[in-house]
């Protein structure tokens, strides 16, 4: 266990620092530059161009530029280039707006997920199972800008409820606090729909392979022939040993912490990690791309890592 | 059919072969027309391919049937199957149909001309994408899978180093530094060959030892190297790059299948392990096959399976992926059409011209529908373990 441990942890160190790397590079040598060095843009004179070169160590070699910004990542001294505000203070803050999203979503996703993968297992090649599976299909495929837009379309001509933004602009003046409380479930409500539609589709479908699996197994049959209940059966003897693969996926919705997606708090005008990071990729700015890319990293690291770590706690047949 | 198998009946004998009474195609279809979604989901994949090449030739040339570039001011926001307003328009402005099929967008361009433009763009991105992550996912997972427990050298890695570490030099102006250790790598490997050949069996020297220990498994290196890309948010990588690259087509079809091909390789590794234990990889090497035709004649039809079908749903994923760029404005520079800008540009009249949200949206979930049902039929058909259970 502790060598496992030892090892895997070795592992994802090297793993990272080679991602910083391919990062780093990727950002560096592609072409183009950030606005506030470009010998094209007329708002800065040749010397402010210098100025801004030497602050941003731009005329370094690239190794010694890598070093200078991981040095200051670990240090937490990393400055927008933009702004010149500190990163990790303003991941920090868009990371807070994001959590409520992510929350929501991930609520949304598992509890909605199991009882419609369990019922399609149970009924398995009847109606309901065959409609839950063209669904599900169907919110794979849907494009997420557009069904945004039809759910935008609906919710406003049905409820007539504002939905775009954290909140409705000027509320704060005046307004009853359960006012406020319903606007933000509103404006919460529709962009956290969307970002659990895909999960719900997945999960589910994962859930329904998982209870089929084990409702072949001959100890379900025993069950049956033991002239158990169906809830019993079902419930009991088939969901608890099917739940052993989703536990370890715990572990792996530690990457959408950040994630965040582009689109939809770009459509909704959601100020979260993701419109932080489209807005510095649209920017070059460089601190804050790199320092989203590489906190990523480490969740998707980590991720991994509690989940193998869950696996061998729940699974007494895995040794390592 | 029918009588056939009634005439093979009367003439039966024990001594005949019982040779399979379908080839394995036959065999194929027969399992896959059960499937009606599938069949569905290739009916419509049919038809959206000769839409694409249609339309291709339709709008594309210079003086195309349906020009998705026309701008008729006066015929702004027309809703489908609107009549042209006849008496405004010039000659050569009045639509190839008689009328707007699909109605006009806030420029007065008929969007049935730019959604038959965009189909060619989903569609290519779609192929193209796919097939470079297949190629790479093959190479790579295919190198990993059969030569895997082969063993990179330090001095491999030393060599490398050195090349790139030339390579860097001659990029960044030191030319002549860098070109003196490009020409030592091919020196190296000059005194490498010649050693060889000379001393034979004789041992080396203690220091020279340490340069021919095994560093690392070359399948360890490939799986290392699949596990970096898995770090990165796969969208985000996507926008980084589409975003600092110059916008083209090309650009976005390169840079999703850079960031697609993990899931290939996995596959290919997964199943060339276990194809190269079985028996007739084993009597294909004793008949004396090079690894060259062990691997393309036998082992890869037998591999193609899953990544077959994880192609399938990587075209509907990579269509996802272009709309969802074209929405946010990069890819294909604005006056042609894709589906995501069409969408992108409809958005900012969504309660007065709804179609232009709605048609090129159906459009995208309509395909990609259709490839992920097709991609779920072929996993169900091919894979023998799924199908007993159903």
């Amino acid at each position: 266990m502790i060598s496992f441990i030892g090892r895997s942890v070795i592992q994802k160190i090297i793993t990272l620092f080679f991602v910083s790397i391919v990062s780093f590079l990727i950002i560096h040598i592609a072409p183009g530059k950030p606005s506030q060095v470009d010998p094209m843009n007329p708002k800065f004179t040749p010397e402010m161009v210098e100025r801004f070169q030497k602050e941003f160590h731009l005329d370094k070699p690239l190794h010694v530029q890598y070093l200078y910004f991981y040095k200051d990542l670990f240090t937490g001294e990393t400055v927008s280039w933009k702004d010149n505000q500190s990163v990790l203070k303003k991941i920090w803050e868009r990371f807070l707006n994001s959590l409520p999203l992510f929350i929501v979503g991930t609520i949304i996703t598992w509890t909605l997920s199991f009882p419609i993968g369990i019922r399609s297992a149970i009924f398995r090649g009847q109606f309901y199972d065959r409609s839950a599976t063209f669904l599900s299909y169907l919110l794979i495929s849907i494009p997420g800008f557009f069904f945004a837009y039809v759910l935008i379309i609906f919710v406003v001509n049905q409820f007539h409820v504002p939905v775009i933004g954290m909140e409705t602009f000027g509320i704060g003046d005046g307004a009853s606090l359960p006012y406020i409380f319903m606007d933000r479930i509103w404006h919460l409500l529709l962009p956290s729909v969307l970002g659990a539609t895909g999960g719900i589709a997945v999960l589910s479908r994962y859930v329904r392979s998982q209870m089929l699996e084990v409702e072949g197994q001959d100890y379900i049959r025993t069950a049956w022939a033991k002239g158990l209940p169906p809830e019993q059966v079902h419930y009991k003897h088939a969901l608890r040993n099917a739940l052993l693969p989703f536990v370890t996926m715990f572990g792996l919705i530690l990457p959408g912490l950040i994630g965040g997606s582009v689109i939809i708090e770009s459509i909704f005008s959601w100020p979260g990690m993701g419109r932080m990071a489209y807005e510095a990729i649209l920017a070059r700015d460089y601190p804050v791309i790199l320092t989203v890319n590489f906190v990523s990293a480490v969740l998707v690291l980590a991720g991994t890592f509690i989940s193998d770590l869950l696996y061998l706690v729940v699974d007494p047949r895995i040794r390592l | 059919m029918n009588k056939k198998e009634k005439g093979f009946n009367k003439n039966f004998q024990l001594e005949t072969p019982l040779a399979p009474k379908r080839t394995r195609l036959q065999e194929f279809w027969r399992l896959f027309r059960q499937n009606r979604l599938a069949i569905l989901g290739l009916f419509i994949f049919i038809l959206f391919f000769c839409c694409a090449i249609v339309g291709l030739f339709m709008t594309s040339g210079p003086d195309p049937l349906l020009d998705p570039a026309m701008i008729r001011l006066q015929e702004k926001l027309r809703p489908p199957l609107a009549k042209p307003n006849l008496d405004s328009l010039r000659r050569e402005e009045i639509p190839y149909l008689g009328f707007y099929l699909m109605g006009t967008d806030d420029l007065g361009r008929d969007v049935f001309a730019r959604m038959l433009q965009g189909a060619w763009v989903s569609l290519t991105v779609g192929f193209v994408a796919v097939g470079i992550s297949v190629l790479i996912g093959i190479f790579m997972g295919g190198i990993a899978g059969y030569f895997g427990q082969h063993h990179i050298r330090v001095d491999h890695v030393l060599v490398t180093l050195v090349l790139i570490s030339g390579a860097a030099l001659v990029t960044a102006n030191f030319i002549r530094s860098g070109a003196a250790l490009l020409c030592l790598t091919p020196a190296y490997i000059f005194y490498f060959i010649w050693s060889q050949n000379r001393s034979g069996k004789k041992t080396l020297p203690l220091w020279a030892k340490v340069f021919r220990k095994n560093a690392v498994s070359i399948d360890t290196l490939i799986m290392r190297i699949v596990d970096i890309m898995l770090c990165f948010p796969s969208f985000f990588l996507i926008l980084t790059v589409v975003a600092l690259l110059p916008a083209s087509i090309y650009n976005i079809m390169i840079v999703i299948g850079l960031t697609s091909w993990m899931g290939a390789t996995r596959f290919v590794r997964a199943e060339f392990l276990s194809l190269r234990e079985q028996d007739f990889v084993a009597a294909v090497k004793t008949l004396g096959a090079g690894n060259f035709r062990i691997i393309f004649r036998h082992m890869m039809p037998n591999a193609m399976a899953p990544v077959l079908v994880s192609a399938t749903i990587g075209i509907a994923t990579a269509i996802l992926t272009e709309a969802g760029l074209s929405f946010l404005g990069f890819g294909v520079p604005p006056p042609h059409a894709t589906w995501g800008n069409i969408l992108s540009d409809g958005k900012n009249f969504i309660f007065d011209a709804p179609w232009l949200t709605f048609i090129p949206g159906i459009a995208i979930l309509i395909v990609v529908l259709s490839f992920n049902l097709f991609g779920e039929g072929l996993r169900d058909v091919l894979n023998p373990k799924l199908r007993e259970r159903h």
